[in-house]
């Protein structure tokens, strides 16, 4: 037998939406004409026979409708019936009939009214607008006549409040825009407009507690605490209610709900950062789950602890325990996210990164076994993570490449497109910041771009790309010198990352020689990340420390903190910083005069930060290589030192391209400087001539701020 | 008085109203009364088919009436022609309510002549042709489509045109949900506007102001008038002065014993101090007076939970809701009585029907936190408590309970804060105060445990009435020790004697005594000075006000 598609019916309309409200309304009004076609017989021309068939009811007068089901009923005899009793299609149907013949005189004649309208409004929106996105427009007709009709502009609400949506449409409205919400918040509702559907839905149907649901989820978008509060409780409040019917206390009656009530207003506490609120309703969740027995939702509790325990103090026990049980209760979801969530903590706590990528791929395993396409995201976006971390960034780089283009992938096959959650906005960020490093600004902004168009400035993950940009901004008006412009960025920082901005602001201050205020705030800097135990950012003020340790040519006192950082780099393999402690340990050494110590030293740290560093770091280390040949030489005999001088040269011509590429001035003059003094030198006048006159250019660019030249390493 | 007449008397309550007032004034003599309205050329052409619509409307043929008089041009035909497209709307829409085609069309059901009418309507407001009893129309018609603002200006104007239509003002009534709202309202200075704001303020609790106003009211000659009478008992109700409002209400019943209205109130408060005999009788009367009102329904229920015969209860208040589905008080009686069945669903779903008719119900809400509470939920409950707390935030009961709930959080800041605040707005239980005491006894703030304790007895014995009270005891023994720690002998004695005149606290009572004048024997010397009976004030009262005072409830940290 040919059954009618929904698709079918739909296929002369456009967009999913609309197609998908031609679908529901005929599942529910239209269901009879569907079924005439069910023994129309044609596949294909299922559908117009079944226009033909509404058309001819609804045009006609109420005897065609009579007739209509006189006819229904007939199909079941015979000798060979139509339909089979006992099919599908011969359930439904006998179900329509007897729902048919129960109905009173009036409701006949109003189903058929109905069913008028519905066929009138379904043939003027595909006559009229293809496009339109109205959900719903029983009434619109009278709607835009009394609008002529009437001066007084009608009430936005009282139009859109048109009329009711069948209980399949609402589900279905309210399931796709919950994962919208979930996948890509862009493509979903305004949450202005999506707040009005809901209240209109609520409106014609106030038993429809998933609204309420939907409702919170919304709400959290715009982080109106109190309305969400309030929708998520009215929710359960009404969910306890139907789960009443089933079973009293039980495991699917609302003793459950309760329990999940108790748990997601922990959850909302937590979202918005009331972290003490959220452990009180977590215990209370916690309380009613072991009085019941329900280790699954006690699973959930722990985790949803851990979260909020773990702004408070971090610990792994509670995490360790989650995952095992949650394993053992078989619940992979939550093993994984357990595991990502313990590998970035163990990241930061610096445990050895080959167990943690073991970590990470056993998870792997478990996400493909399942497919858990959301979670694969996540584990890649946090190796991305891991890697930029440890300072690998080619490795990063890779990783966020497999991500971006494993999404096509996954849309093909699954349907679903899932490519505005955080992992992508965390790895586009990555990206973006990757490419920034390397001096590619145009690629980088056109990467925020992107960014901006997927994740508009009010959803959920607009924050990361806020940050990044704002950073990239920052970094590039250091290298130029523009110490104002990095300064009316920090407070943006600030405001998305407090301890960020503190350091940005500590930076700019040091460039700014005010040595005295730079040190102030990086003491308290220091001693507040350290309690929080944010290693990547106490290595870092270190560094900044040390360097305004020689600025004030204090390179004895510089040595212990940078060793310090050497320590804690090493211990944490956070290799990017490593090698840039190293720079700095070398540096000092040569002002304190053991060039060839140093030139050792630079060896082990010059390898990695070529491969690795920022474009920044390579010319500064390659300048400090050339610096230290040339300190070499004092000792050498003049044919020995005119070839390390040309080497030196070399290694400052590489040095000059890897600044240039990211437009850092300064060093570039300084480069230029040492060069011309090294041409000078070897009585090279055309090339030192040369030099000088583009570091003359620089110079009168660039006012000098009074530091010496030489002197300074970055 | 007698101004009220055409329009009035196609609405039954409103001519209602003014009939009952007028009746309490002083009869007037014939010449005093005021000329009948003058008939217009219009009205008189009008009268014939004006008196056959008439007659048709008051037989309830809406579509009729209307018929007749569509060719009307005067005021009172056009009035009563709309008014009865309006009704025959209305009630069409509650006939299809039970005919509807299933669970789909729930709430989908509207009056549909109320566009028309509305487009019509606003027509001839634009061109100013509405009279006064128009506009009250032009502002029902709007209300009904859910456009409050305008309505609420339309009213507003029908009040002004005609100070004297009930009607306006009682619709404007419930239009305006706070007091913000009510000053920017420029409302006719009628002796109207006096009723309209005492009945206003009644709903807003504002219930002082309220009594002020039917005060002057009943100073101005209303004294009779079984409306205001009632009004006043209600407010006396929702301040929960029982005593007072009992009596009105029995003084309310002599002068009209076959009023039906506001009965339920008066049965809430016979169920409040548990007066079954009373109660009982008020049920048969009303009873016999008619079956099939929503106030006698609720009396009924409220006389068989007082009975325990909750099921019998919860039918009642089903009863109820069934002659009136927007009848609030039901719902929530019908929530307290599945409480009392300890059918907690059925509760939470009362409850939140008795809210989305009116999200001001403070009772609701209180009951929805009393159910979690039950639950054993009281983090979750708390939500619940603050929003009644909210509406009435001078209730010492949903302080209490809010205290009480942080209390078994652990929460102990919070707690105390919630106690003191109970206290310092009136305790209507009296717990408060040992609660507080109990509190600060936990946190070995013995100092602030004695002086709650102080004050609760000081309460308790300037109140007179409790005899029984079961925590006097528990405060005496915990003054003694604390006397007796402090070397107060006197005190301690005076204290350590009251415990044996309480059963529980007795032979700890004769201990401490014996152990005091053991202690005494020793250091006679020191305690002579002091001989202040402690807990008959004058002298400790004076230096004992509790020194923390946990000043304005702050719970806005912990609020979401």
């Amino acid at each position: 037998m040919a059954w009618c598609t929904p698709t079918c019916s739909a296929s002369r309309t456009g967009s999913p939406l609309t197609r998908w409200r031609c679908w529901c309304s005929s599942a529910s009004w239209a269901a009879l004409a569907r079924s005439s076609t069910s023994w129309s017989g044609g596949g294909s021309t299922g559908c117009c026979c079944h226009c033909c068939r509404l058309k001819l009811i609804a045009e006609g007068e109420l005897k065609d409708m009579e007739q209509f089901f006189d006819d229904l009923s007939d199909s079941f005899s015979g000798t060979e019936p139509e339909v089979h009793k006992t099919s599908v299609i011969g359930l439904f149907l006998r179900h329509m009939i007897l729902a048919y013949n129960k109905l009173s005189f009036s409701q006949v004649y109003k189903l058929y009214t109905a069913l008028q309208q519905y066929f009138l409004n379904d043939e003027k929106k595909c006559g009229i607008d293809e496009n339109d996105m109205e959900l719903t427009n029983t009434e619109e007709l009278d709607g835009k006549m009394e609008k002529e009709e009437l001066d007084v502009p009608l009430r936005e609400e009282e139009i859109s409040c048109s009329g009711p949506l069948s209980q399949k449409q609402a589900e279905y409205f309210l399931s796709q825009q919950a994962s919208l919400l979930k996948n890509d918040e862009t493509k979903a509702l305004s949450p202005v407009s999506l707040q009005k559907e809901l209240n209109n839905l609520l409106k014609f149907n106030p038993d429809f507690a998933e609204a309420h649901y939907l409702s919170y989820l919304n709400s959290l978008r715009v982080h109106d605490v109190f309305s969400s509060t309030h929708s998520l409780l009215h929710y359960f409040d009404r969910l306890i209610l139907t789960g009443a019917e089933s079973k009293s206390n039980g495991d699917e009656g609302y003793g459950r709900s309760l329990r999940y009530a108790a748990l997601n207003l922990a959850a909302l506490h937590c979202r918005f950062g009331h972290y003490q609120q959220a452990e009180l309703a977590l215990q209370e969740a916690i309380r009613i789950a072991q009085e019941s027995n329900d280790h699954v939702c006690l699973q959930h509790c722990l985790s949803w602890l851990h979260i909020s325990e773990q702004k408070i103090f971090d610990s792994c026990v509670l995490l360790e325990h989650s995952v095992n049980k949650s394993l053992h209760f078989g619940l992979p979801y939550l093993a994984s996210l357990g595991i990502q969530s313990l590998v970035q903590q163990r990241a930061f706590a610096g445990k050895a990164a080959n167990k943690l990528m073991d970590a990470l791929k056993d998870s792997d395993l478990l996400h493909w076994k399942h497919s858990l396409s959301e979670l694969i995201d996540i584990s890649i976006a946090q190796k991305t993570a891991i890697w930029r971390l440890y300072g690998r960034s080619t490795m990063a780089l890779q990783q966020a490449q497999t991500l971006l283009s494993m999404n096509s992938l996954e849309a093909v096959n699954v349907g679903v497109q899932q490519n505005n959650t955080e992992a992508f906005a965390v790895v586009l960020c990555h990206l973006a910041e990757l490419h920034a490093e390397q001096g590619y600004f145009a690629a980088a902004s056109e990467i925020l771009k992107h960014l901006k168009e997927r994740f508009p400035p009010n959803s959920q993950h607009a924050q990361l790309w806020m940050l990044f940009d704002q950073k990239i901004q920052f970094e590039r008006a250091m290298n130029d010198g523009r110490y104002h412009i990095a300064d009316s960025l920090v407070a943006g920082i600030t405001a998305l990352n407090s301890i960020e901005g503190m350091y940005r602001k500590a930076i700019v201050l040091k460039a700014q020689n005010q040595m005295l205020e730079a040190h102030k705030l990086l003491q308290k800097l220091l001693i507040h990340c350290q309690e929080i135990k944010n290693t990547e950012i106490v290595i870092s003020v270190l560094l900044s420390v040390a360097e305004l340790y020689w600025r004030s040519s204090c390179h004895t006192i510089a040595l212990p903190v940078l060793l310090q950082a050497l320590a804690f780099s090493r211990e944490y393999s956070l290799q990017y910083l490593a090698s840039e402690t190293v720079l700095n340990l070398a540096f000092s050494q040569l002002i304190l005069g053991v060039p060839e110590q140093v030139l050792n030293i630079l060896h082990m740290a010059i390898e990695p930060g070529l491969a690795h560093g920022a474009v920044l770091d390579k010319g500064c280390a390659m300048f400090l290589v050339a610096k230290c040949q040339v300190a070499s030489t004092a000792s050498y005999s003049q044919q020995k030192k005119a070839e390390a001088l040309e080497s030196a040269i070399l290694n400052l011509n590489e040095a000059k391209t890897y600044l240039a590429k990211v437009d850092c001035k300064e060093q570039l003059r300084d480069v230029l400087y040492f060069q011309a003094r090294l041409f000078h030198t070897l009585g090279k006048t055309q090339e030192r001539n040369k030099c000088a006159m583009l570091f003359r250019q620089l110079h009168q660019e660039l006012p000098a701020h009074g530091v010496p030249l030489i002197n300074a390493f970055k | 008085m007698q101004g009220n007449s055409v329009g009035d008397s196609c609405q039954p309550e409103a001519f209602c109203w003014a009939s009952e007032l007028a009746f309490a004034l002083e009869p007037l003599l014939l010449s005093e009364l005021p000329p009948p309205p003058a008939l217009t050329e219009e009205d008189a052409r009008d009268l014939d088919a004006y008196t056959l619509a008439k007659s048709y409307f008051d037989l309830k043929e809406y579509d009729r009436a209307a018929y007749f008089l569509r060719g009307c041009k005067s005021q009172k035909a056009y009035f009563l022609y709309m008014y009865s497209r309006y009704l025959s709307g209305e009630k069409k829409k509650d006939d299809e309510t039970v005919d509807s085609l299933g669970p789909l069309e729930k709430g989908q059901v509207k009056n549909e002549a109320l566009r028309e009418l509305r487009v019509e309507l606003s027509k001839k407001h634009k061109a100013q042709e509405l009279d006064g009893f128009g506009l009250y129309l032009y502002g029902v018609v709007l209300r009904k489509l859910d456009l409050a603002k305008e309505a609420i200006d339309v009213f507003v104007e029908a009040t002004h045109v005609l100070p004297l239509h009930w009607g306006a003002w009682l619709e404007l009534c419930n239009l305006i949900t706070d007091k913000e709202m009510l000053k920017f309202l420029s409302l006719p200075d009628t002796w109207m506007k006096e009723f309209f704001l005492a009945h206003i303020y009644t709903e807003l609790q504002l219930i002082e102001e309220a009594l002020q106003k039917y005060q002057s009211l009943i100073d101005a000659g209303f004294s009779k008038s079984t409306y205001i009478i009632s009004q006043i008992a209600v407010a006396y109700h929702n301040i929960r002065d029982i005593d007072k409002a009992l009596s009105i209400f029995n003084e309310l019943r002599k002068q009209d014993p076959y009023r039906i209205e506001n009965m339920d109130t008066f049965s809430n408060l016979l169920y409040v101090r548990s007066m079954k005999p009373e109660l009982s009788y008020l049920a048969h009367n009303l009873c016999e007076i008619d079956k099939y009102r929503v106030e006698t329904c609720c009396v009924i229920g409220n006389y068989y939970s007082l009975r325990s015969q909750h099921e019998k209860a919860a039918l009642y208040f089903q009863r109820a809701l069934k002659l009136n589905p927007r009848y609030l008080g039901a719902w929530t009686l019908m929530g307290h009585e599945y409480m009392e069945m300890k059918n907690t669903s059925a509760a939470i779903q009362a409850y939140r029907h008795a809210i989305e008719v009116n999200k001001r119900d403070y009772r609701a809400w209180y009951g929805l936190g009393q159910t979690y509470e039950i639950l054993k939920m009281p983090f979750y409950c708390l939500y619940y408590y603050r929003r009644a707390h909210q509406l009435r935030p001078n209730d010492s009961r949903m302080l209490v309970a809010l205290g009480e709930c942080y209390e078994k959080l652990n929460q102990l800041v919070e707690a105390k804060k919630c106690y003191w605040r109970a206290y310092a707005v009136g305790d209507v239980e009296k717990m408060a105060l040992v609660k507080l005491a109990k509190l600060h006894e936990q946190l070995n703030e013995s100092e602030q445990a004695a002086q709650c304790y102080i004050k609760y007895i000081q309460d308790i014995y300037s109140c007179g009435e409790i005899v029984e009270h079961l925590e006097v005891s528990t405060a005496f023994r915990y003054l003694a020790q604390y006397y007796f720690k402090c070397k107060l002998w006197d005190e301690a004695s005076a204290c350590a004697q009251k415990c044996c005149s309480f059963n529980d606290t007795r032979e700890e009572g004769k201990a401490l005594l014996r152990q005091i004048l053991q202690l005494r024997n020793q250091g006679e010397t020191s305690s002579t000075e002091i001989a202040t009976p402690f807990f008959l004030p004058a002298s400790l009262s004076a230096n004992s006000t509790p020194t923390r005072r946990v000043s304005p409830l702050n719970l806005s940290s912990v609020t979401p």
